[in-house]
This record gives C-alpha cells, sequence and structure tokens, in this order.
C-alpha cells in the first residue's frame, strides 16, 4: 500500500469544561495540494465500541486488504475519519457520555478540518451502527454538507431487535455510568453474537490489539440511545440520497424495522441491499469487499441530468 | 463502437402448431472465444416493442443509447431475443402470454448454451419482461446467476397504468393483437412524467419497429390486467434485484415492496432510480440505471462458510412460502 499517502489532524470542539480535541486521519492516494478539492471525499463514522483507525483502517497480520479506508483511497476517494469523543485518540471530556446528539459537535468540528484541507464544502458519508445514527443525524441536521450518505447496521426504532432486548438489561448499568470496559473478550463476542464464521477470528485479536493501547473504556452514550432513545430521528428528516445495507444476520434491528426507515426516506435516490453470510461488524467481515462494493457503487453513481 | 461484435441466431420453440422461429440478437466486445467466455447478460423486452429495437437503440446524433453497446463494452456477452410475435420472430396468431415468454427463454437459452458452453446468466427483464424473467427463474433456479427485475409488478394493487390498462380489458381479451403506432410509443415515454427521456426516443423506437410491425400480442397485457400476480416472491431463489424508476406508474412501491421482503435470498437489492420513469434504459438519466445494473452483476463472491447451509435455508423458505 505504498501509494497511500495519510495524515493525522485535530479538529476542536468546545465542551463544557472546555475543548475537546478529537483525533482525525486522512488517507488517499497520493499527496494532496492544501485547499485544492481534486478527489471526492468519503467521511466514515465509527460505532460505539471501537475507534475509527481501528475499525476503518485496522492493520491485521499477515493480511494487506482489511483496511476499508485503503481499499476507497485507491478507488480515487479522499477518505476521512475521525475517533468521536472518549474514543481511541481523541479526548474524552469529564463526565461527557458521548452521546448520538453529540457526535454532531465532533463531525461539525471535524467537517471544518476537512474543508480547510480540502476546500470541499461537502461529502459522502458512511456509518456504521450507531456511527449509522451519527452520520444520518448529521445529514439530517447539516443537509447542505451531505451529498450522499451510506450505512450499515442501521436501526431505526429496535422493535424486535434480539441484540438491543439484550443490551436493555444492562440498560441500568449504561445509565449509571459514562464509562463501560472493552477488552480482547467484549471484541470476540461483537463478531460471534450473530453468526459465528462471518468473520475470521484473527480480527478480533487485531482489533484488541489496535484499541488497548489506546483505550480500557468506551462511552456509553450510544448504548443508552439505542437502548432507550430510540428512534433517534425519522426518515423523513434525512433530505438526501440514501443507501441502506442491511446484513442478513444481524441482529441490532429487524428486518421490518429498517425497511419501513427505508421506504419513509423521501429522496428517491436511494437503495436498500440486503447481504447475504454477513453479521454486524460488516465491513470487517469475511464478505467485507461484496460490503465495499455497493457502498462504492451507490457512491459513484453518475449525476442526475435533467431537462 | 466499431470494436462491437454482433450476430444474429435463431431460437425454436416446439409449439402445437409446429416450431416457432424466435429471432436472437447477440454483441459482444470482439470476436466472443468460447474458450473464454465472457458472463452472458440476457435482456428481456416487455409488452410493446421487440428485444433489439429497445436495447440496441440507434438515435441518429447520439451514440450512447444501446444498452447492449453499453454492456459489451463492460465485458458482457450480450443477449436478446425477440419474444413470439414480436419484431423479427414469428407469429402464431396466439396472443403471447407471459408462460409463452418463458418458453421462448427457455428456447433462447439452448442457443446461448450451445453458442457460449455456459449454463447460467444474468438476466435483465423490464416491464413484463420482468415478469416472464421472474416466472423462467422461478421454473429454472440452475440456469440464473443473478436477474434484474426492472419496471416490475406484482400484485399490481394500486398501479396507476395498470387500471388505466383495465379499462380496455374487453379489449385485450377480444383480440389476439393491439396495434401500435408512433403515437402509441410517444405515450410510453409520456405517461407517467414527462421530460424523463428525450422526445428523439420515440420516434426512433417508431423508426426500428413499424418497418417490422404494425401490431403487436395482447397476452402480457391481459396477464397484467386479470391475471396477476403470476409467480411468488420465495419461488424465486437466486439474487434479485428490484429497479424502479421513481415515477413508473406500473406498480405501486408498497407492492413491490411486498414482494422484496418475501424473496427467499438474502443477497437482494431494491433500488429506485430518481429522475426514471417506466421505461428507464431509455430514460434521460439511463447510465444511472445502468450503473446500478452493473453493480449488482460484479457483486463478488461469497468465501464464507454458510454459504451451501444457506441453500437449504433458501429452499426452506420457498417450502414455507409455498406452504402459506
Amino acid at each position: 500500500m505504498s501509494d497511500i499517502w495519510s495524515a493525522a489532524y485535530t479538529a476542536t470542539k468546545k465542551g463544557k469544561s472546555g475543548d475537546i480535541n478529537l483525533h482525525v486521519w486522512r488517507k488517499r492516494v497520493g499527496a494532496p495540494e492544501q485547499g485544492k478539492k481534486d478527489l471526492p471525499v468519503l467521511f466514515m463514522v465509527h460505532g460505539s465500541s471501537f475507534s475509527a483507525r481501528s475499525g476503518f483502517d485496522l492493520q491485521v497480520p499477515g493480511k494487506s486488504d482489511y483496511s476499508m479506508m485503503d481499499w476507497f483511497a485507491h478507488r480515487g476517494f479522499d477518505v476521512w475519519t475521525v475517533d468521536h469523543e472518549g474514543y481511541g485518540r481523541s479526548d474524552w471530556g469529564e463526565g461527557s457520555f458521548s452521546y448520538v446528539e453529540d457526535s454532531i459537535d465532533d463531525l461539525n468540528a471535524t467537517m471544518d478540518v476537512v474543508e480547510r484541507e480540502t476546500g470541499a464544502r461537502t461529502c459522502s458519508m458512511y456509518g456504521g451502527s450507531s456511527g449509522a445514527l451519527r452520520a444520518a443525524l448529521f445529514a439530517a441536521r447539516c443537509p447542505e454538507q451531505v451529498e450522499r450518505v451510506a450505512v450499515g447496521a442501521m436501526v431505526y426504532t429496535g422493535k424486535g431487535s434480539p441484540t438491543l432486548a439484550k443490551r436493555a438489561e444492562k440498560l441500568d448499568i449504561w445509565k449509571s455510568s459514562n464509562k463501560r470496559p472493552v477488552d480482547y473478550e467484549f471484541f470476540t463476542t461483537i463478531f460471534n453474537r450473530d453468526k459465528p464464521g462471518t468473520s475470521e477470528d484473527i480480527v478480533a485479536v487485531a482489533l484488541a490489539d489496535s484499541e488497548a493501547p489506546l483505550c480500557t473504556h468506551v462511552p456509553t452514550g450510544t448504548y443508552i440511545d439505542m437502548c432507550a432513545n430510540l428512534p433517534i430521528m425519522e426518515p423523513e428528516d434525512v433530505k438526501c440520497p440514501f443507501l441502506l445495507v442491511r446484513s442478513e444476520h444481524d441482529g441490532i434491528a429487524t428486518d421490518e424495522d429498517v425497511m419501513e426507515f427505508f421506504q419513509r426516506l423521501p429522496n428517491k435516490d436511494k437503495q436498500f441491499v440486503m447481504m447475504d453470510g454477513q453479521s454486524h461488524a460488516a465491513t470487517l467481515g469475511i464478505n467485507r469487499k461484496r460490503f465495499w462494493h455497493v457502498i462504492e457503487r451507490f457512491l459513484s453513481m453518475p449525476p442526475r441530468v435533467d431537462l | 463502437m466499431s470494436d462491437i461484435w454482433s450476430e444474429e441466431y435463431t431460437a425454436t420453440k416446439k409449439s402445437d402448431g409446429g416450431d416457432v422461429s424466435l429471432y436472437m440478437f447477440r454483441k459482444h466486445n470482439g470476436a466472443p472465444d468460447k474458450n473464454n467466455p465472457r458472463p452472458v447478460l440476457f435482456l428481456i423486452h416487455g409488452s410493446s416493442f421487440s428485444g433489439p429495437s429497445g436495447f440496441d437503440m440507434k438515435i441518429k446524433g447520439h451514440d450512447d443509447y444501446s444498452l447492449m453497446d453499453a454492456f459489451a463494452n463492460l465485458g458482457y456477452d450480450v443477449w436478446t431475443l425477440d419474444h413470439e410475435g414480436y419484431g423479427r420472430s414469428d407469429r402464431t396468431g396466439g396472443n403471447a402470454p407471459i408462460s409463452e415468454g418463458v418458453r421462448d427463454i427457455e428456447a433462447g437459452i439452448d442457443v446461448v448454451k450451445r453458442e457460449t458452453g455456459l449454463d447460467k446468466y444474468f438476466f435483465y427483464g423490464q416491464s413484463s419482461g420482468a415478469l416472464r424473467l421472474a416466472c423462467f427463474a422461478a421454473n429454472n433456479p440452475d440456469r440464473v446467476a443473478r436477474c434484474v427485475l426492472d419496471a416490475f409488478v406484482w400484485t399490481g394493487e394500486g398501479a396507476p397504468t395498470l387500471i388505466e390498462r383495465r379499462k380496455k380489458l374487453d379489449q385485450w381479451r377480444g383480440s389476439n393483437t393491439r396495434p401500435v403506432n408512433r403515437e402509441f410509443y410517444h405515450s410510453i415515454f409520456n405517461r407517467d412524467l414527462a421530460g424523463t427521456s428525450d422526445d428523439a426516443v420515440p420516434d426512433a423506437l417508431a423508426d426500428a419497429e413499424l418497418p417490422l410491425c404494425s401490431e403487436v400480442p395482447t397476452g402480457t397485457y391481459l396477464d397484467m390486467c386479470a391475471n396477476l400476480p403470476v409467480v411468488n416472491p420465495w419461488d424465486i431463489t437466486c439474487p434479485v434485484m428490484i429497479l424502479r424508476g421513481e415515477h413508473d406508474g406500473i406498480a405501486s412501491e408498497e407492492d413491490l415492496f411486498n414482494f422484496f421482503m418475501k424473496l427467499p435470498n438474502t443477497d437482494c437489492q431494491f433500488v429506485i432510480i430518481a429522475g426514471q420513469a417506466h421505461v428507464a434504459p431509455l430514460g434521460i438519466n439511463r447510465k444511472r440505471f445502468w450503473h446500478a445494473m452493473d453493480g449488482f452483476f460484479q457483486m463478488p463472491e461469497r468465501l464464507d462458510p454458510h454459504i451451501a447451509e444457506d441453500q437449504k435455508v433458501i429452499e426452506q423458505r420457498r417450502l414455507a412460502g409455498n406452504k402459506g
């Protein structure tokens, strides 16, 4: 991957007790010229349990093809991501739960950096799991900044979701503390809770190795949101073109729940894709390239021509 | 497009009245090599015009209306067929309903198998061609790798176009053919939302079709007005894409969502193309449409260990669907 250029940046948002610095990571083929938009910007939004680079730029020993950022960089995108407050290399403000709502400030702060560095005032977004909620909510709140949104592992109301029913059993714990512990055992559960065999065992190991130096705990806010505060938004609020990718075995939502969300999206440039042989963390699954392929095709849709 | 190779073939369908010859047309970037076959894409036309007229359209001053050329240049071996009673194929006096269209495709794939050596193909069907394809896929699961159902309708409930078409149901029942003319072709492109296609398209279509015919069969119109549903979603076991033009009046979105959610194979996609009407592959935004199709066909292969197990699950869903 020697043709990939990368850089780290810092975005700053105002926290309750001072500035919160957020770690921003960027990859693309070849070095950019500052302020010049020469490639379409794709912004990736992480979920509840691990930070951006661990999920989207994962380095797995002996494997060269787990980085979603590299894959999209090679397909002509200028790929960006951010560690939300409390995750990875970003600050964690005292007492912050880092709810989905809070991530809007994270993304706004980061978009300032993206604009400064690329000249781009708009981007496409991908979000997975609670990152899907963050991305969709950002698209609803800041429609002028989002061209197209692709989401995976999305949930709308949460009704009938096996994963959320299980998670809600610990709602009191999530509410009582803004921190929950993560370790190798926990990461293993992410990949095996839906359908063992849909990812390689080595992925959880690589993820744990990537996250352990950065954190022992992550915020509980998005867990609380998904257990107690759904729906976060209504589909009618999201006006941009939308791709909803649903993995066959993903327990975070039911087919019916996400299909209802899709049906009510107001923009008729939209796609609902069911992926067989995939579970919740599909971007790191054995069939991840099918998932990435679908997203890339959606993002590279030729521009609409009207008379 | 001088690098595009093309050839005509004849498929033969057996019928009680004797053999029915069906015209087939094939396009390929460069001459095909049977030892190195490309993926076959088989295109199935609808109720009102024949295969090459719609899928290999020539418009003076535009070199980018041929779906066959576009997909040949993407690396596909592209085939189409004129169904019985259409274009360059035989007329038997019958009304060529969807069930006959399925038999036409079955005859057509014998030729494809002979010429390519391949057993499974990508399929695209448009309007009643999507119904023919869906029925064919249900009957011939071993021959369909992936299928795109465009401008499809399942039950027809709430479909503005079919509500209008049913007003002439007695006419469709009373005759095996219906007349077509230039005015009719214009109506196809303007009935949903004027401006979603170039006015030159219906004229080009009329120029291509009217030398071949002045009437087409009524069977698929009759099926769509009076005999829906003609296929059960749970019987289609291959990967399916439902492709829908935003303004297409042939079906309601709800009808198609209901169909989609009952498909037994979870490798499936529901794609709506904004700014498109019923005949989307000839619309102004046809390249968005083609892009989505190609993406579906180009899906990388699955690599997980559950593929055989999932085939059993698909079969269980098919059986469960038929038990009600």
